[in-house]
């Protein structure tokens, strides 16, 4: 989407900054909202087994007023376009957003020729901060994208990285 | 004694503004430090429902208010069997329940009370319609 304004406050100190980023990026909140079958998996890992509350980012919140994080998590179908925009549009700043899921990266499966049911990717609309590839992601995937998206928030690691074998 | 009382003033006056402060600067800290505007694509932000749907139509439209009759009548009734209660503790005192006095004094009181029950049944409340107003 190329560079975009971002709101500011308005007072704008740079140690308060750094405190409040940490504070933002150890408690993101992201929103109850599924479109599809990555949703289960989003699901997973918000439950016992993942456990997302482990990295502060648990509580799922049903009011879009209240949320950090929006997971794109699934399929943009035309029908639900409109009320993906809507629901970002009520998140209050500051807010991000990840795209989890082949569909949500870029249609995934859906991108054929001739389709005309789907929206090709969140980020032909939303400013996607963290993609998560994956069809559907494992939810250890879906955590490693918050930690990331932490990362990026708060500008340092908190966890350690797991190094692939 | 009169430092005391000083001294207890200003006492209170520092816990009130204490509380004050503690009361009121959640919202100014949060009002300085949190971003007033949030970024727009489509120009839903002050959308009241947060389901994502547009809604159909505004919450504020009229609508038949038949209920509200029969929550009066209620409290009609409510009353009357209130105000029968002491009636009917009394009653137990033999040289109570023997004046004839006392009974039409009662009588006389439900029959004020059910006159607003016999208006309202002739005003049709006890019918379940929608109240049309001519002169509207």
């Amino acid at each position: 989407m190329g560079s975009e304004s971002i709101p500011a406050s308005i007072v704008q100190l740079a140690p308060v900054e750094k405190v409040l980023s940490i504070g933002r990026a150890n408690s993101l909140w992201p929103m109850t909202f599924g479109l599809a079958c990555c949703a289960i998996e989003m699901m997973a890992a918000g439950a016992a087994r993942f456990d997302l509350a482990r990295f502060g980012a648990e509580v799922f919140r049903p009011s879009p007023r209240q949320c950090d994080v929006m997971i794109v998590a699934g399929t943009i179908s035309k029908k639900m376009y409109p009320a993906v925009k809507t629901l970002y549009d009520q998140m209050p700043e500051p807010k991000w957003v990840i795209a989890m899921g082949n569909c949500a990266i870029s249609g995934g499966p859906f991108a054929i020729e001739g389709q005309y049911g789907i929206i090709e990717g969140a980020d032909t609309f939303l400013p996607v901060d963290v993609y998560v590839p994956g069809c559907p992601p494992r939810p250890e995937a879906l955590i490693e994208g918050i930690l990331e998206l932490e990362e990026k928030v708060c500008g340092f690691r908190r966890w350690p990285r797991v190094e692939p074998r | 004694m009169e430092q005391q009382s000083l001294l207890d003033l200003l006492y209170i006056a520092a816990f009130f503004l204490g509380g004050l402060g503690f009361a009121l600067g959640p919202f100014i800290i949060a009002f300085i430090l949190s971003p007033r505007k949030t970024r727009n694509i489509d120009n839903r932000t002050d959308q009241f429902i947060e389901c994502g749907m547009v809604p159909i139509g505004d919450a504020w439209i009229r609508y038949g208010v038949v209920y509200f009759l029969y929550a009066l009548m209620f409290l009609a009734f409510d009353v009357d069997v209130l105000f029968l209660f002491p009636v009917a503790t009394v009653y137990n005192d033999p040289a109570f329940a023997g004046s004839m006095r006392n009974f039409v004094e009662v009588v006389i009181f439900v029959a004020i009370l059910s006159l607003a029950i016999i208006y309202a049944w002739k005003k049709g409340v006890f019918k379940w319609d929608r109240k049309v107003y001519q002169h509207q």
